[in-house]
């Protein structure tokens, strides 16, 4: 079975679409599209949502709202949606299935990105926060200057795992005609040809490892130094006047412990 | 922080612009084909029919119909009916008992080459209790039954969630077939069905025919697949058994390869073990069959599954 599964991958027939056959490329494109779409309409929600209540501390019913958005059954809402929206679209269009697929996504993506944005916020420290307006910070600079960028690692967790959970569920739109790495799963399983089927599970495991990675790159070279620690030692003697922002915090959060 | 701004604005820019690139990837369709009809088409089934023998590559052999592009749907179901009707596919694989297709005017392809195995309805006995007045009141009905009847039966039940007992009363009267008479007096047989609406009306209807007649009737409906019914039916706990000619005699015999109606039937007969019998085959069908809207058939004036082959 695994050799099959070698052998089917490696089939460069299988990479390259026919005008019968989508291939490998075209599927991946898919699937990264219908996950680019959600989670780009997710982040608008979710985190400027996020931060405001983190922020304010008020409407904290929305994040449990959110949370308990999680149990809804993503097939049975997806189909649901189908029945409703395909039939107002005619023609040659994808969209009548295409947009309960990226409700469904968005429905997924908005509570991990939402709640820990939330919770990244609101865990600032208060002396931290206290020493900012004491500077004679306004709101908003606060939050987009201390808030925010004291809350990053937590706001990349949540994006991070919401991005694990897209990948992994935009296989969905495989049930609803549309093409992703779903298709491989979906059509060998009922073609009865499982290592294409076995492939296509191997190739979300992939891709969702390889985007897991890239968000890992972005997350070390935009979180503040001064937060995550890293090359703090080295940089002591000689900082730039970029880092100014890090000695900020790093003082701030020294002095509150 | 402005390094930091930078680097999220181009996240940004990244998500933004793998938007709209997957907006122009998702158009793309491949259709410059051969010239012929088909070739212009998408074609939606599900995803079996594209390598099922009798599906694509048995298009191709018998009528050399490849058609442009294939969208996978679902079985027969309301996503294939749906994409048909809006135009998301020209043409569809659907069953045809599929209510669905008279109420959306859809037009059958004619399948003269017998690309799809016949699956003409037919009543599976014990041998024993076929006697000449059960017989004759089952070859009754299967007289009346063609695939028009059966799907107008199975919209009742499946549309307007009607009782499939009572639908079965429905056509029997509106027959002329529920009139009361001693035609089985003293038989008693059980009659079973399988678990989709359509099977279980077909049971009701012999049942409710026998009973009429003077059987003494016991309904097993509802029973399940056909790994599930078979041994019971062979073994002679049940004795009648609405069936479907071409799907029963691959499930005898794999190796089959009648596909038209009167040659599977005659296969049936040899297939069968000894103590069963099967009586007449209904002109009803309930098999695969290749669905096109009205306006596509009268754009492209076509009949059979060859015309999609001819130049378009």
């Amino acid at each position: 079975m695994i050799g099959d599964v070698f052998n089917w991958l490696t089939d460069p027939s299988h990479w390259t679409s026919t005008a019968f056959d989508t291939g490998i490329w075209d599927q991946l494109l898919a699937h990264i599209g219908f996950t680019l779409i959600a989670l780009a309409i997710s982040l608008v929600i979710a985190l400027p949502l996020g931060l405001w209540i983190g922020h304010t501390g008020k409407a904290t019913w929305i994040i449990s709202v959110a949370n308990a958005a999680r149990a809804l059954p993503t097939v049975g809402v997806l189909v649901l949606l189908v029945v409703i929206i395909a039939p107002h679209f005619y023609g040659r269009t994808n969209n009548g299935y295409l947009i309960p697929t990226e409700i469904v996504l968005v429905l997924l993506a908005v509570p991990p990105i939402l709640s820990n944005t939330y919770a990244g916020v609101q865990n600032v420290e208060p002396s931290v926060r206290d020493a900012a307006f004491g500077m004679g910070m306004t709101g908003p600079q606060v939050l987009f200057r201390v808030e925010l960028p004291n809350s990053l690692p937590l706001i990349f967790s949540g994006f991070r795992s919401a991005t694990l959970q897209v990948i992994a569920t935009a296989t969905i739109a495989a049930y609803v005609t549309l093409g992703g790495l779903g298709r491989f799963i979906y059509d060998g399983l009922a073609q009865q040809d499982y290592p294409q089927m076995i492939s296509g599970g191997l190739l979300v495991a992939a891709l969702a490892l390889i985007a897991d990675l890239l968000l890992a790159l972005v997350q070390r070279y935009t979180v503040s130094r001064g937060i995550t620690g890293r090359t703090r030692r080295q940089d002591r003697g000689s900082r730039g006047p970029d880092s100014r922002t890090a000695v900020l915090t790093e003082e701030l959060v020294s002095e509150a412990t | 922080m402005k390094t930091k701004l930078v680097a999220l604005a181009a996240v940004a820019t990244a998500l933004t612009m793998g938007v709209s690139g997957c907006g122009s990837s998702s158009s793309s369709s491949g259709s410059k084909g051969d010239g012929t009809i088909a070739s212009q088409m998408i074609f939606g089934g599900p995803p079996e029919f594209k390598t099922r023998p009798d599906g694509i590559p048995g298009l191709k052999k018998n009528y050399d119909v490849s058609f442009g592009k294939y969208t996978v749907t679902d079985v027969g179901g309301p996503v294939t009916v749906n994409a048909l009707k809006r135009g998301q596919v020209d043409a569809a694989d659907l069953f045809t008992t599929d209510p669905s297709i008279a109420a959306n005017d859809f037009v059958i392809l004619e399948d003269p080459k017998s690309n799809f195995a016949a699956q003409n309805v037919v009543p599976i006995i014990t041998k024993s209790k076929a006697t000449d007045g059960v017989k004759q009141v089952i070859n009754g009905i299967q007289g009346k039954l063609t695939t028009e009847v059966l799907g107008g039966l199975l919209g009742k039940v499946v549309n307007d969630k009607a009782d499939p007992a009572d639908v079965a009363k429905g056509f029997l009267s509106d027959n002329g077939l529920d009139t009361t008479g001693t035609a089985a007096k003293g038989q008693s047989l059980t009659v079973g069905s399988a678990n989709f609406p359509e099977n279980v009306i077909l049971g009701e209807i012999y049942a409710q025919a026998l009973e009429a007649q003077g059987a003494t009737i016991s309904k097993k409906m509802n029973i399940g697949a056909r790994p599930k019914y078979w041994e019971s039916l062979k073994q002679g706990s049940i004795d009648l058994f609405p069936e479907y000619t071409g799907s029963i005699l691959v499930y005898i015999d794999k190796n089959s390869t009648a596909t038209s109606p009167d040659d599977v039937y005659a296969a049936l007969g040899k297939a069968l073990p000894s103590n069963l019998v099967a009586l007449d085959q209904a002109d009803a069908q309930d098999s695969d069959a290749i669905v096109v809207t009205k306006e596509t058939a009268d754009k492209f004036k076509l009949k059979t599954i060859a015309d999609l082959a001819k130049k378009g």
